[in-house]
């Protein structure tokens, strides 16, 4: 029996709730937060756009089909097609291992998990480079077997995927600690196996917030700059979307790198369209 | 200092909380509002707390003949026990007690040896001395709505308006903190409101028993007289312990299977159906046929643990059933067996037209 | 008869705790040791010395101060931004909400050439400032803005739950106790986001402590002045300087641990703290 927070106004005196503020001061508030937001997030939003269209929708398409844009691309694709399946798989097994059985240390585990989060991307590289680079643990040995890992393909993945590390996991392992095990362990006793249970109890109940951690995931991946940076130091030839929207900046060509850049948007605003998509989902089923 | 709210009228969206309800409460009495859910009783609470507004220029709160209806909640003076509680979780018992003391005007607030003596003295009246450095979250229910009770007291409140103040605890703790509450506003005698969904509750601790129903008030008077006279069907009903006898109602009687029974509230016209309650320990039982105004019925299942023994009896002509309480005592006499036929006396029956 | 033993019901829980282990140590762990064992080759008094530079040490400064400060800019603001988010029905609210998280899915790097373009001399924003004196660009200030941006998502999201969660009640009691609006927002509310503020706060400086793609383009990256630890890794890298890359990044794993650690506690307490009544 809550009335919205909104005023009535009775024989011309305006009664407020005692949980709602002045109207001057909510539209103060509002006003306050709009105009933060808007300066913030909107103007920024707008003015990649208007960056890379301010020589037109031909010098637009042309960026984009630049061979070196393209290929950049491609290995951003590919990147991110390994670094995103992997942690989506070994993030679902720490997942099921940390919310349904309990051992000692699985807090540690948990935290452990969540380690690359509030670790700088840069020092992510550096540590590759501390492995497997000229002068690291297997550096010789990479040398005399003419294989690369820094400097080349392999490091960006790597280093990728470290980054992306704890996305998949941190959106299952509160879910699925909610959910407890009772579903699963019904599923057992009607004489389900183990990968039915999966698939026919465990995965339904949790594929919201697996598809938003694989999103999320893949958009960080793909977006990933400062760890890749450091690992592919002086590649030729073979850049990530981002490297390239680096050297088009570095080379002064502003439109081209927010050309570039306006791919990498999309995609983050796709994610955030169907992070609130989910969100919406989410709240309807529960209701 | 008293209560007053006339013509009440509040809607949420299109549903009717409160219908024109008017209610006067006297300095220093105790009043339940009782109802089912959704009869409006918790608004009319929020109301007179400054919580909601009516909706109409008509819709007036007055405390002591002063018209607060425009005077926002922080400045009315009402203590407000929260159905589930909502102590600070943040603050210990002492400081949620201390709460409406701190947040007064420099001028009007107490000294800090005052505060802490008042709120002494107050954990003392709710008998939670020793609970003043625990945080809510360390304390049971019932422990807790006597620190939502002291916390209210705390800001010696005009008038104390306790929403539901024992629904959420179980039945053992209700009977205690029921007698408690009594107890309690005998000593403090403030003007006190509580809304209820339990009747016995109602009928137990207060002065008088305003029902309501779907926004409007059904009836308002002291627990005797609701028991008693109940103005309506709906009242009986509420109130429960009733038996339901459908007749026909003609020229100031109503006839039951082969009884007549008169009702002066039914007059003339042509024959109307109506609906006869009789409280269970107004029936009498007996074996025997006495005089013409009995009904034979059949025994279907008698039990006698406790004080008064019950039996379970249906009607011959129609199979409707119905419940009599007796006594102990007469429970021997009669010594009633299974699918025995019996005769049962109505007394005190209150008749209304069916549909009212 | 079904053998339920506690562990037994449900499967694979050796296989998959292995992989997640085995996973955690390859990807994360092993490659985190490599710095701690390159930083132990060196010498106490070299890794000193590294650490001490008059550039080590103002890009320390740098780092953690801008950080620090716009965490706490962040607590007004994502504060701010959570209470309207939580609390009032406005047009564009549904928008608004859902571009929150634009900082965090936006590459880093699209954010750093952004505000870079965008607060130049002649930029959309910095145009207005510049008549004001306010340069962003290449300052100091230019660390600020680049990380207040980073941060804003942590303290709204962290916020914005607990706020919505918030027992009105709560506020009516305070009300019916005589408590003014400004008397609840301080005494009640304020209180009971106090931990979610407190945990957004560090997520918000441990993410800026270590970033790195929004704030070179918007810096001038200016050793001694307006360059960044990070910033100051790559360079030592690029150097071929691995021992000095090294001893920096060891203190900044430290700090980002006693982050995690410091964070987990805040979430933990506040867990507690909310437990419901």
């Amino acid at each position: 029996m809550k009335s919205a927070a909104t005023p009535n106004v009775v024989s011309g005196v305006r009664h407020r709730s005692p949980t709602a503020e002045s109207p001057f001061v909510r539209w103060l508030l509002i006003g306050g937060a709009l105009l933060f937001l808007g300066l913030f997030l909107v103007v920024p939003l707008l003015a990649v756009f208007a960056q890379a269209f301010a020589k037109g929708p031909g010098f637009y398409f042309k960026t984009l089909a630049d061979p070196q844009s393209l290929s950049a691309i491609k290995l951003t694709l590919l990147t991110a097609g390994i670094a995103v399946p992997m942690n989506c798989v070994f993030g679902l097994a720490a997942a099921w291992a940390i919310t349904k059985f309990t051992f000692p240390g699985r807090n540690i585990l948990t935290t452990l998990m969540d380690l690359p989060f509030s670790v700088s991307p840069v020092i992510a590289g550096l540590v590759y480079v501390l492995v497997f680079g000229a002068q690291g643990w297997f550096g010789p040995w990479l040398n005399a077997h003419d294989l690369r890992i820094i400097y080349a393909v392999p490091g960006l993945v790597l280093a990728t995927t470290f980054v992306t590390f704890p996305f998949v996991a941190r959106e299952l392992i509160p879910l699925m600690q909610a959910q407890g095990r009772a579903d699963e362990e019904a599923a057992r006793a009607l004489g389900a196996g183990g990968w039915q249970t999966f698939w026919r109890v465990t995965l339904p109940a949790i594929k919201w917030g697996l598809l938003y951690g694989v999103i999320l995931c893949n958009a960080r991946a793909m977006g990933e700059f400062g760890a890749v940076s450091v690992v592919s130091n002086n590649t030729q030839g073979q850049n990530t979307v981002t490297l390239q929207i680096e050297t088009l900046y570095k080379d002064f060509n502003l439109t081209g790198a927010f050309a570039l850049a306006t791919v990498l948007t999309f995609l983050a605003l796709i994610t955030i369209a169907l992070k609130a998509w989910i969100e919406r989902k989410e709240t309807t089923l529960k209701l | 200092m008293s209560v007053e709210v006339r013509n009440i009228t509040k809607k949420f969206g299109a549903y009717p909380a409160l219908y024109d309800v008017s209610l006067k409460v006297g300095t220093g009495e105790l009043v339940a509002l009782l109802g089912p859910s959704g009869s409006g009783k918790t608004t009319l609470l929020r109301v007179i707390a400054g919580l909601e507004f009516p909706d109409t220029a008509e819709g007036r709160v007055l405390f002591h003949g002063e018209d607060v209806t425009d005077m926002p909640a922080h400045k009315r003076r009402a203590g407000f026990a929260f159905q589930h509680y909502a102590l600070f979780r943040h603050l210990d018992v002492f400081e949620n007690v201390a709460f409406g003391l701190r947040v007064r005007s420099r001028r009007t607030r107490p000294r800090e040896a005052e505060i802490r003596e008042h709120v002494e003295r107050l954990l003392k009246l709710v008998q939670l001395e020793s609970f003043a450095k625990r945080f809510p979250s360390q304390l049971s229910g019932g422990q807790r709505q006597r620190v939502s009770l002291a916390r209210a007291l705390a800001i010696e409140p005009q008038v104390l308006l306790l929403d539901e103040p024992f629904g959420a605890l179980d039945a053992k703790v209700r009977k205690e903190l029921r007698q408690w509450l009594r107890k309690l506003h005998e000593e403090i005698h403030v003007t006190t409101l509580f809304v209820t969904h339990d009747q016995e509750e109602a009928l137990e601790v207060a002065d008088r028993v305003a029902i309501l129903r779907e926004g409007r008030i059904e009836q308002i008077g002291t627990p005797d007289e609701i028991y008693d006279h109940p103005a309506t069907p709906f009242v009986y009903d509420f109130l429960g312990n009733v038996n339901l006898f459908a007749g026909r109602a003609r020229e100031g009687a109503v006839i039951i299977g082969e009884i007549k029974i008169p009702a002066p509230g039914m007059t003339g016209g042509p024959e109307t159906p109506a609906a006869a309650f009789v409280r269970p320990h107004d029936i009498h039982v007996t074996r025997e046929r006495s005089g013409t105004a009995t009904l034979a019925a059949r025994v279907r299942h008698s039990h006698a643990a406790g004080a008064l023994a019950h039996l379970e009896l249906e009607r011959l002509d129609n199979g409707e059933p119905f419940t009599v309480q007796l006594s102990k005592e007469q429970f021997r006499q009669l010594r009633p067996r299974l699918g025995e036929r019996v005769y049962v006396e109505l007394r005190n029956v209150r008749v209304f037209p069916e549909g009212s | 008869m079904l053998r339920l033993r506690q562990r037994g019901v449900l499967p694979g829980f050796r296989l998959t705790l292995g992989c997640a282990l085995l996973y955690l140590s390859l990807i994360v762990l092993i490659p985190l040791a490599a710095a701690f064992v390159k930083a132990s080759e060196l010498s106490p008094w070299q890794f000193w010395h590294d650490l001490t530079t008059p550039r080590a040490l103002a890009a320390f400064r740098l780092s953690f101060g801008a950080a620090f400060l716009a965490a706490l800019a962040n607590l007004f603001f994502g504060l701010l931004v959570a209470w309207v988010l939580a609390r009032y029905q406005f047009w564009g609210k549904r928008v608004m909400d859902a571009l929150v998280d634009l900082p965090f899915a936006l590459p880093t790097l699209v954010a750093g050439i952004t505000l870079a373009t965008l607060f130049a001399q002649n930029g959309w924003i910095g145009r207005w400032l510049a008549p004001l004196g306010i340069k962003v660009v290449y300052t100091q200030l230019g660390v600020f803005v680049a990380l207040l941006f980073i941060g804003l998502p942590f303290v709204v999201r962290t916020v914005q739950p607990v706020l919505e969660d918030l027992d009105l009640e709560l506020e009516e009691a305070a009300a019916s106790l005589g408590a003014n609006r400004r008397q609840t927002f301080r005494r009640v509310i304020l209180p009971s986001v106090r931990p979610a503020l407190l945990t957004g706060f560090a997520l918000a400086f441990a993410r800026g402590v270590g970033e790195y793609g929004s704030v070179i383009f918007i810096s001038s990256n200016l050793p001694g002045k307006t360059e960044i630890v990070p910033l100051l890794i790559v360079t030592k890298l690029e150097q071929f300087d691995y021992a000095g890359a090294t001893a920096i990044a060891v203190v900044m794993l430290l700090a980002s641990f006693a982050l995690l650690l410091l964070i987990n506690l805040f979430q933990w307490r506040s867990s507690r703290y909310h437990a419901r009544i």
